[in-house]
This record gives structure tokens, C-alpha cells and sequence, in this order.
């Protein structure tokens, strides 16, 4: 149940089987995010790679020396391409692997224009998404669905991405899904149809449990994507955006030229590997033991190498060191822009205010907050927005609700059209009418017990109060106790026991934060292996945009 | 895993249907032409034999232009597929394409597997012709008669396939040098870690290999190593100054090769280690052998004291170390091992050891009643021996004491002299500096204070606590008005140490370790007289004449104005009962002082001559740095490591200038 071991395998495999030689990778545009995601360049380059190409590149050269390999989606597209790359070849022999089921036809078609004999070989090779830690994948997908209903196009995208998912993995699976989403049960009995179309493919050997697919719709918990992150991987996603483990930096005031773009890679970088799922907090004092680290090590600039052992010890560190330096600045000037915008945005505060509006249910005081915070200067219209939505989803029914003071108070601020129009956006994506259960106010006696020795204890870190609701909805899942009323399975095979192998999907997105719950869980409870994914990673910015 | 889909090697055989046609005939149809040419007649038949031609009446327009057929526009059939056309839109080949087809066929392309090859129809056919063809191919390309009339489809194909089979028999520069430097690449892979085995052992001083092999076998990595740079260098630079350079692709494609190249030279050759010179080789082995000899030295003492702790009832017999093998004999044997490797000198330890053995095996066998009654018999022996022990610890400590004593009576005498003249220094100085006696201060005072003539007689643990922490505590410590002092601290202790490191082993370790709690119950009773006096000679030292602590370098004027000398006395001692005298560390000074690892540590460290090939490839590797660098424009790093590498070469130069 790790995803990016998962597709790392297939790659290595794929390299494995053409042989000695120059080789050139042929790849499409998604399959080029879903190689980039599992290997280095200087990783890929020790197995004789040495050059990438897009299938839809018009100008290569033709360069007989090269095998190539071509890991491609089996698009209609790509097909074409392939076929006309097949019939004036520009490579001396071909190794095809589709990132998924290939029909037939296509592969006739294929073979049609194979006059030259020059592939070795066509395999189907599932790594058809985008793995983005051992325990989370995403498809990409921005904008799945349109209204309540699925985009015709992105549902057999993710149904294809979900199903290989399921073969890189080798799990057959039980499905269930949330009822309240008509979204998520189209794609759950999309998924099913294609287990039972391709059955031969879905035989694996059966575990003892079964294991499971539950479907989630992310308009079930608007809430969890509009909170500000305090972790180090969700809050650079958040600020500063992460895709496909690149940072775009070009933003950054003064940032040097090398730098522009980073890479943070949980598989190559040991800092990041270490602290991605650290609040703020530590990581400030990690970075700063790292810094220390590297000023031992550094070599002084203009220091004398006195003797041939002063030199031996210089070259022997020289290539560590440099390494060392490039992971240093790297996060320095990573951790250096959070922080500049944590305090230029007032972050703190805004988040504090949220965690409130998310966690707690006081009224009186929660609109105080916000309006303070509107009158602030130091917050953007981006985040005033982010403050009267949250408002907005937790006190839509609230009997004393003065939502429209506060559009108006966003309206004097400032804040443009755009953003005004999320919010009601947001109410009619994620509101109390669409929710299948309840975010805001406990209703068994458990929770409420909790809820209310959480209130006496007080809270630990105000920043990090709220839970992602997929929290409770994988307790209940783990503990057998999920409502089927709620979840139904598809079809008629049901699970008895406790489920062990579980492979979360939400349309319409994770989050980084729900990540880390999965983490946690991961780690907490033996036995259980949960895999998250969505249709795409989220930060706020790109949820309005779903939502819109 | 993956369902391996249809792949198009199985469709090929039917979808390369069409290309038999095309492509499998000409040569069978070559061979028959080239042999008959004459016969025109024959020719046309067995023309048709090859291939049936389509029928006339078939094909009312050309099927390429769509012209209609008639008497002027003549139908053509193709003699390859038989398929017919006009005049326009028919192809010739000449006998030279087809001889070349069909010749390179069987030489380049014999290991080329295509379903359409059946070398039975061109073999031995070709032999006759090659001379007349080359002859007469001027000629022959007059005549129409001569080449072969064929589609342009199946011309197409046959022209794709001539350019294939030219591109299979060239292989561009940068193939070449490529699996050049592939091949030295694994040559290292395979040669790396058996030198890195071989420069190990000879750097641990082992004499399994010998220097010679290993520095000839590192010569070669290395020619390798060049090697691979050379090759990578030769590639990046191919074509770069050709008329039309290069297409991008190509250029990249030169440069990642180069770059891989880079990583792997620097990731492998970091891993070499130097070897020793001769020099050092003997210089190793000799202490490899010391070594060795050490371990056995160690060894051997190691197993009395062993023995003491076996006794000692908290390690129990866990620490015999050795597990009994199960015996299903009848009655127990004492184990061979443990009555082989140490002779007991005591009869009871002997006896202790066998029970022990007899326990276990008994265990082992699960006879809980016999483990019973061993137990019992095992308790009683050790009390004895416990006894006997205790008795002679308290015989040994006496006459340490007494001989601890004696010391400390020499040692007063030679401080005294120390105070002496460092008073007189004081009172000639300005008598501005104040004493500041602390911590350290009156634990270096307190040996003095143990002088036999006044103080009762000291427990010999205290006794020997305080000169061992004041050897080693205060000797680094001391600056120059002591250092005589300490010096002969040092000595004195080292005259006692054999003495102390024979006993030590044995029952007094013992003593030490297993009653700590006896020696801290008598440490506060016996510190009362020592604080009282103490406190009297702190008394008679501020009130005399303040000297200097010897050891705090800047006195601190806060405390000279006023100190009390009271509260300094009482502060200390009261403090040092509360962290009592670590038991183990008169046993620190044994091991520090162990005549075999001063011996070892006292070898100096011979200086490193410079090393010629070393030194080479250390300007090679800050070559490979620099260029690196360079290459990602880090121009300040560059210039520190041009710095280096030009102090390399001068040095290099030195290095080879003497000799010449």
C-alpha cells in the first residue's frame, strides 16, 4: 500500500527491460508529471536515460543510436501520435507501455503501422496517477464536476486513474460511497463496472478482508480546505503551491536564479522527509540545527589548504557538502517566504479566528472576530473572503446570522467581486442542504462528551484545533461502526469484519491536512494501511475554483 | 501484476501479410531474373510464378491516378505484388537497389528475424551475379528491359527498407564511444569494490593482500577512471564544430551522457581510499601486531576479573556469558569450555563455576527439583566465598591505605615546599590578589588535610578517590605555579598504579563496586574532622598570607574585597558529600594509565609524505569540481577551487622537481 513505491516499480521496470543502450523516454504530458513525481533526473540518468521527450513534440531529431520507451496515457491522441511516430520511426527500437487498459482495436492499429518492426514490445503498466506521498495520490483533475453532476470527460479520467490504482496495488475491492453525492456513486459504480468488465485483470489473490473503496464527495466538508495549514508540507502547498512536488518561487522577493523553481521531494530529500508532517513551530528550529549543521561543515571561503590531508578532507566533503548547501537554501529561503507571509497576511491571527469559526460554536464571539479582522489592513481580500465563508458554512441557519452585514463589510473593504460572489458559491458547494451529515454540532453522545471535555481542558495549540472530518469518518470506518445507511455498499457483497486495507477517494479533492490525518491513523493503529487520494490536491485558492 | 496486452510481435505475422507480399518476393524473384535475363519469354514466366499477376479484365482504370486503360494507355503489371497500373504510375528498380536488397539481406540482416525471410531462396543464388552486375550496371540502366517494373507502393517499401539497412550497418561516432565508456564503467563497478576490500585490509594492516597487487589494481581503477573522462569529454564535444552543428537534441543528449559520466566519476572515485605507503604499511602492521597482543593481554586479565563480577550476586551466572549446550547425559559435567578456558585459582570459584554448569544443563533438561537442590548448594558455596573475599578486600584496602598514607605524607611534604615559595613569590608581588577558594580549590586542598600525624586514619576508598580525582581532575587543569606540583602528583601515582592495578582486579574492585552504599555511609562520619580542619586551615591561609588559586587564571574581583572564609569552607565539604566519590574511578586510572596503550599511543604519527599519483587525482577530481561548478554558474566556488588546484600543481611541481 505504497503508491509512489508502486509506480516507481513500474518505471524501473520499464527501464529494466530495454536492455543496455542510449535511451530515450517518450511520454505525454501526464505521464511525464507521473514519472517526474517517483525519480530524479540524476536517478534516472544512471540507468542510461538521458533524454525526455513529449510523444507531441513536433521537431526531435531522428536519432537511430536511441531505444526508446514510451510510457504513455492510451488516449485517442496518444494513439495517433504513436502511430505516426511508428511509421516514420525516428528511434531504433520501441518499448510501449500504457499507463492503462489499452483496447484492442488500438493495438491493431498500432501493429498496422509497425512496417519497420521496430517494437519490442507493448505492455500495459498501471501508474496511471500522480503519487504524491506513500500514502497519497491525486489525479490532477481541477474542476471535475460541473454543478452536482460529473464532467463526462474527468469521470472516465478519475474512474481510469481509480481503477489503476486498484491493479498497481492489486486490490480488488469492496466499494462504498456517501450517499447524500450523486457524484460519488456514479464514479463508485463507474469503478465497479470496470472490475467486472475487466475481471481477469482484477484476480488477485483474496485476502482473508476483503479490501475497501469509499467514495467521498468533498462538498461534504467545505470547511477543511479553507483553514490555514500550520504543517510544513500543507502550509507550502497552501502559500506557495505545490505541483507535482515543484514550488514555484518566482514570486519570492530577491530570489536568486536557481531557485526560482524548487523541488521537495519526500524520496530525495532527507530534511523534507523528516519534517514535512512538523507544525511551523519545529520546523523553525529544525531549520536552524540544519544551518548550524551545515556552517560546521561549510569549508571557510578563503581557507589554506595547508597539507595534502587538509586537501584529501576538502575534495572527500566537497561533493557532500554541496549537496548539503543545495538542501540549506532550499529550505531557508522556503521557510524564510512562509514566514514573510505568514506575518505580512496576519496569518496568525486570520487562523486563529478560523480554527474558531471551524471548531467552536460561540456566535456572538466568532462575529466579533471577523469583523475585527475585516477592519485589519494587514489581511487580504483573499483572506477576508476565506474568514465570512467559513462564517458563512457554519452559521448558515443560525437564527441571529448577519452574513449580509458582513458582505457589506467585505464590500467597504475592498474586496473584489470575485471573491464576494465565493462566498455564496461556496454555501451552495458545501451548505447545510448538501451536507449528508453534520460538521458543526455533535449528535451522539460521545462526541458531544468529548466535545465538552475538550471545552474544559481547553485547547492545546489554537492553530491546530480542527480535525478534518475524514477523521471521524475513517474511526467509525476502522471500528466497523460507519452507517451503511450513510455509506452503502455497491452491489451486494458487503464487509463483515473490520476492514484493514482502505483506499479513501474524494471527488473534488484532499487536502494536505487530511494527509496528515491518514498519516497519523497510518501510524497509530496496527493493521490498518489507509491510502488517500483525490481527484487533486487542494489549498484554498484551488477549491474556490471548484466551487465556482 | 500487468496483463500482458496482445503485444504487436504477436501481430505482427498477420498484420506484416501485406508486406510478404511485397517485400518476400523481389529477392525470389531477383534471383530467377538475374539468372535468365536473357529469355524474355522465360522471363514472363517465371515472373508470374513469383507472383500471379492480377487479371486485365480486372481493372478497367489505373488504381492510382484513376486514368482509364485503353489501347494507348497501356496496363502494367508490378512484378512484385501483380497488381496493375500505368504507365505514369509505374516504378522501376534497378539492379543495383535489388542486388543490394537482396545481398545485404543475408549479411547485415541474417540476425534481423523477420517472418518474411526464408533463406533458402536467396541462398547460394547471389555468387554468379555480383561481377556482371557491377559490370554491366551502366549499361543495363539504359535499357528498361533490365529493371525491374513494380508498383510505387512497393517501391516505397523496398526504398524504407534500403534506408533501414543503411542505418543498421552505420553506427554513428557517438555509439562507439558510448559503449566504450559503458564497458569502462563496469569494468569499475566490478574492479571498485575489490580494491576498496583490498585498501581495507591493508590500511587495517592485515597482510592478506599485498601492497604491490592493490596500488596496481588501484592504477588501473584510475586509468580507468581517466578513461571514462576522456571518453565522456570526447562525446560532449562531438560534432561541435561541424558545418552544420548539430541538431539541440543531439547536443543534449552529449551533454546528459557527459553529465551522467560526471556523477558517476565522482560518486565511485570518492569511494577509493588511499593506501598506505610502504612506510605506513610497516608502520600499520607493527601495530596491528601490538595490538593483537594487547587484545590477548586484555584478555587474559579480563577472565580473573570476570570471574569477580560471576561471583558478584547481581550479574549472577549470566555473565559466564557461554549458553550450555543441552546434554541428555545423566548426570551433569561440568562444561568443557568453562573449565578449559580459565583455570580458577580459588578451589571455591572452581566449584561455584561447575554448579553453575550443572544449573543450566539441569535447566536445559527441565528438572526443576535437581535445579532446586543446585541452587541451594550454589548459594551457600558463594556466601563462603563471599566471606572469604570480604576478608581478604579488608586485608588489601589496610595495606593500601597504609601505603596510600605514606604517600600522602610525601606528597604534603613536596606542596609545603610548592607553598613555601610560592609565598614568597606572593608577598614580593602586591598583596592585591585575593584568595578565591571554590570547589575545585578545596578538593585540591583536601589530600593535604589527610596527613596522618593529624586526621584519623582515612577510609582507603576516600583516600584513594582524592588522590585520583586530584591527579586527574587537577593535572590538565593547572597552570604554571602548580604544574611542578602536579607533576609530581602525577609521578607519585604513577609509582602506585601496578600495585593498584593488581589488586584492583581482583577483591578490591569488588568492594568498590558491590558496597558503594558501606563506603558513602562512612564518607559524612569521617568528614566531620576533615571540615573541621578544613575550616582552621582556610582560616590560617586567609589570615596569612592569600595566594593565588592556582587554577582560576583571572580572579574575580567581586569575591577579593571580603572573602569569608567561613562560608567558603563550609560550603564546599557540605557540598561534596552530596555527590559522593564515583566508586569506579580509581578503576578509570588504571586503564588510563595502561602501560600497553601508552606504548601504542605513544608511537608518533609519522609524517604523511606527499603522494604522487594521490596528488594527481586530487587535481583531477577539483578538475571535475570546476567544471561542475561552472557549469551551474557558481562562479565564487569556482574561484576558491581554482585557488586549490593551482596549490596543487605547485606542490606537485616540488614534489617532482628534487628528485629530478
Amino acid at each position: 500500500m505504497n503508491v509512489v513505491f508502486a509506480v516507481k516499480q513500474y518505471i524501473s521496470k520499464m527501464i529494466e527491460d530495454s536492455g543496455p543502450g542510449m535511451k530515450v523516454l517518450l511520454m505525454d504530458k501526464e505521464t511525464t508529471g507521473i514519472v517526474s513525481m517517483v525519480y530524479t533526473q540524476s536517478e534516472i540518468l544512471q540507468k542510461e536515460v538521458y533524454l525526455f521527450e513529449r510523444i507531441d513534440s513536433q521537431n526531435r531529431e531522428i536519432m537511430k543510436h536511441l531505444k526508446a520507451i514510451c510510457f504513455l496515457r492510451p488516449t485517442k491522441e496518444n494513439v495517433d501520435y504513436l502511430i505516426q511516430e511508428l511509421r516514420r520511426p525516428k528511434y531504433s527500437i520501441y518499448f510501449i507501455y500504457f499507463s492503462n487498459v489499452i483496447s484492442k482495436s488500438d493495438v491493431k492499429s498500432l501493429a498496422e503501422a509497425d512496417e519497420q518492426e521496430v517494437v519490442a514490445e507493448v505492455q500495459e503498466f498501471y501508474g496511471d496517477y500522480i503519487a504524491v506521498n506513500p500514502h497519497l495520490f491525486s489525479l490532477n483533475i481541477l474542476g471535475c464536476c460541473q454543478g452536482r453532476n460529473w464532467d463526462p470527460a474527468q469521470l472516465s479520467r478519475t474512474t481510469q486513474g481509480l481503477t489503476a490504482l486498484l491493479l498497481s496495488l492489486k486490490k480488488c475491492p469492496v466499494i462504498r460511497y456517501q450517499l447524500s453525492s450523486e457524484a460519488a456513486k456514479t464514479l463508485a459504480e463507474c469503478v465497479k463496472q470496470v472490475i467486472s468488465k475487466e475481471y481477469e485483470l482484477f484476480e488477485f489473490r483474496r485476502t482473508e478482508v476483503p479490501p475497501l473503496l469509499l467514495i467521498l464527495d468533498r462538498c461534504d466538508d467545505a470547511i477543511t480546505p479553507l483553514l490555514n495549514q500550520w504543517t510544513y508540507q500543507a502550509m507550502v502547498h497552501e502559500l506557495l503551491g505545490i505541483k507535482n512536488n515543484r514550488i514555484d518561487l518566482s514570486r519570492v522577493p530577491g530570489i536568486s536564479k536557481d531557485l526560482r523553481e524548487v523541488v521537495l521531494s519526500a524520496e530525495n530529500d532527507e530534511f523534507y522527509a523528516n519534517n514535512m508532517h512538523l507544525n511551523f513551530a519545529e520546523i523553525g528550529s529544525n531549520i536552524k540545527n540544519l544551518m548550524e549543521d551545515f556552517q560546521k561543515k561549510k569549508p571557510k571561503e578563503q581557507q589554506k589548504l595547508e597539507s595534502i590531508a587538509d586537501m584529501k578532507a576538502f575534495v572527500e566533503n566537497y561533493p557532500q557538502f554541496k549537496k548539503m548547501s543545495g538542501t540549506v537554501s532550499k529550505h531557508v529561503t522556503v521557510v524564510g517566504e512562509l514566514s514573510r507571509l505568514v506575518s505580512e497576511r496576519n496569518l496568525l491571527e486570520v487562523s486563529e479566528v478560523e480554527q474558531e469559526l471551524a471548531c467552536q460554536n460561540d456566535h456572538s464571539s466568532a462575529l466579533q472576530n471577523v469583523k475585527r479582522l475585516l477592519q485589519n489592513p494587514k489581511v487580504t481580500e483573499f483572506d477576508a473572503a476565506r474568514l465570512v465563508m467559513l462564517y458563512a458554512l457554519h452559521y448558515e441557519r443560525h437564527s441571529s446570522n448577519s452574513l449580509p452585514g458582513l458582505l457589506v463589510d467585505l464590500r467597504n473593504k475592498g474586496v473584489s467581486e470575485k471573491y464576494r460572489k465565493l462566498v455564496s458559491a461556496v454555501v451552495e458547494y458545501g451548505g447545510k442542504r448538501v451536507r449528508g451529515s453534520d460538521l458543526f454540532s455533535p449528535k451522539d453522545a460521545v462526541a458531544i462528551t468529548k466535545q465538552f471535555l475538550k471545552g474544559l481542558k481547553g485547547v492545546e495549540n489554537v492553530y491546530t484545533q480542527h480535525q478534518p472530518f475524514l477523521h471521524e469518518t475513517l474511526d467509525h470506518l476502522i471500528k466497523g461502526k460507519l452507517k451503511e445507511s450513510l455509506y452503502p455498499y455497491v452491489g451486494l457483497s458487503t464487509l463483515r469484519d473490520r476492514p484493514q486495507d482502505i483506499i479513501v477517494f474524494v471527488i473534488g479533492g484532499a487536502t494536505y491536512e487530511e494527509a496528515l490525518t491518514v498519516y497519523n491513523l497510518n501510524c497509530s493503529t496496527p493493521g490498518v494501511r489507509i491510502v488517500l487520494g483525490g481527484t487533486t490536491v487542494h489549498n484554498t485558492k484551488r477549491d474556490n475554483n471548484v466551487s465556482c | 501484476m500487468s496483463k500482458q496486452s496482445q503485444g504487436l510481435q504477436d501481430m505482427n505475422p498477420s498484420a506484416m501479410e501485406g508486406l510478404t507480399l511485397t517485400c518476400g518476393s523481389p529477392r525470389s524473384l531477383l534471383t530467377a531474373f538475374d539468372r535468365t535475363n536473357t529469355e524474355s519469354a522465360k522471363i514472363r514466366a517465371i515472373e508470374k510464378s513469383v507472383v500471379p499477376w492480377v487479371n486485365d479484365q480486372d481493372v478497367p482504370f489505373c488504381p492510382d491516378c484513376g486514368s482509364k486503360f485503353s489501347i494507348r494507355n497501356r496496363r502494367h503489371h508490378c512484378r512484385l505484388c501483380g497488381s496493375i497500373m500505368c504507365k505514369k504510375c509505374m516504378e522501376l528498380i534497378s539492379l543495383l537497389l535489388a542486388n543490394k536488397l537482396t545481398s545485404a539481406s543475408r549479411d547485415a540482416l541474417s540476425t534481423h528475424t523477420s517472418p518474411n525471410q526464408s533463406p533458402g531462396s536467396v541462398h547460394g543464388s547471389r555468387r554468379g551475379s555480383i561481377g556482371s552486375v557491377s559490370s554491366m550496371s551502366s549499361v543495363l540502366d539504359e535499357k528498361e528491359n533490365e529493371r525491374i517494373r513494380c508498383c510505387r507502393h512497393c517501391k516505397d517499401t523496398l526504398l524504407r527498407r534500403e534506408q533501414q539497412m543503411d542505418e543498421r550497418e552505420h553506427t554513428p561516432a557517438i555509439t562507439r564511444l558510448y559503449e566504450k565508456l559503458r564497458l569502462c564503467m563496469a569494468k569499475v563497478d566490478q574492479k571498485a569494490p575489490e580494491y576498496t576490500r583490498m585498501a581495507a585490509s591493508l590500511n587495517a594492516g592485515e597482510t592478506t593482500y599485498s601492497l604491490e597487487q592493490a596500488s596496481d589494481l588501484r592504477l588501473e581503477v584510475q586509468k580507468m577512471y581517466e578513461l571514462i573522462d576522456a571518453l565522456s569529454k570526447k562525446i560532449l564535444t562531438l560534432g561541435l564544430n561541424q558545418d552544420p552543428p548539430p541538431h539541440p537534441t543531439t547536443l543534449r543528449l552529449q551533454r546528459m551522457i557527459r553529465y551522467s559520466a560526471t556523477l558517476f566519476v565522482q560518486e565511485k572515485l570518492l569511494g577509493l581510499m588511499s593506501l598506505p605507503t610502504k612506510e605506513q604499511f610497516e608502520e600499520l602492521k607493527k601495530k596491528r601486531k601490538q595490538d593483537m597482543e594487547r587484545k590477548r593481554m586484555l584478555e587474559r586479565q579480563a577472565a580473573p576479573e570476570s570471574q569477580c563480577r560471576l561471583e558478584d550476586k547481581q550479574r549472577g551466572p549470566a555473565a559466564n556469558g557461554e549458553v550450555a549446550p543441552t546434554r541428555k547425559a545423566e548426570g551433569w559435567l561440568p562444561l568443557p569450555e568453562t573449565q578449559g578456558q580459565r583455570e580458577d585459582p580459588d578451589p571455591l570459584l572452581q566449584q561455584i563455576h561447575n554448579i553453575e554448569s550443572f544449573i543450566k544443563q539441569a535447566q536445559a533438561a527441565s528438572r526443576t527439583d535437581e535445579v532446586r537442590t543446585l541452587g541451594e548448594n550454589l548459594r551457600q558455596l558463594q556466601d563462603e566465598y563471599d566471606r572469604q573475599q570480604t576478608a581478604k578486600a579488608i586485608e588489601l584496602s589496610r595495606r593500601q591505605a597504609e601505603e596510600e598514607a605514606l604517600q600522602c605524607e610525601q606528597l604534603q611534604r613536596l606542596r609545603e615546599r610548592e607553598w613555601e615559595r610560592e609565598r614568597e613569590r606572593e608577598r614580593k608581588q602586591a598583596a592585591s590578589l585575593h584568595s578565591r577558594t571554590q570547589a575545585l580549590d578545596s578538593r585540591e586542598a583536601a589530600p593535604f588535610l589527610l596527613e596522618p600525624s593529624r586526621g584519623p586514619r582515612p577510609h582507603p576508598a576516600f583516600a584513594l578517590e582524592l588522590g585520583s580525582s586530584s591527579g586527574s581532575g587537577m593535572a590538565p587543569e593547572t597552570p604554571s605555579p602548580c604544574a611542578v606540583w602536579a607533576l609530581s602528583q602525577e609521578s607519585l601515582h604513577q609509582s602506585t598504579e601496578p600495585q593498584q592495578n593488581d589488586c584492583a582486579l581482583n577483591s578490591f574492585s569488588r568492594d568498590f563496586f558491590s558496597s558503594p552504599a558501606v563506603v558513602q555511609a562512612k564518607l559524612p562520619r569521617e568528614y566531620n574532622p576533615f571540615e573541621e580542619e578544613e575550616e582552621e586551615e582556610e582560616e590560617a591561609v586567609a589570615a596569612g598570607n592569600p595566594f593565588t588559586s592556582p587554577d582560576s587564571p583571572a580572579p574575580n574581583p567581586f569575591d577579593s574585597p571580603a572573602p569569608n572564609p567561613f562560608e567558603d569552607g563550609n560550603d564546599v565539604p557540605n557540598r561534596s558529600p552530596a555527590s559522593p566519590p564515583v566508586p569506579g574511578n580509581p578503576f578509570e586510572e588504571p586503564t588510563g594509565t595502561n602501560p600497553f596503550e601508552v606504548d601504542s599511543d605513544s608511537c608518533p604519527e609519522a609524517e604523511e609524505p606527499i603522494e604522487e599519483d594521490l596528488l594527481l587525482q586530487q587535481i583531477n577530481n577539483i578538475k571535475a569540481y570546476i567544471f561542475d561548478a561552472k557549469q551551474y554558474g557558481r562562479l565564487d566556488e569556482v574561484e576558491v577551487l581554482t585557488e586549490n588546484l593551482r596549490e596543487l600543481r605547485c606542490t606537485l611541481a616540488k614534489q617532482k622537481g628534487p628528485p629530478e
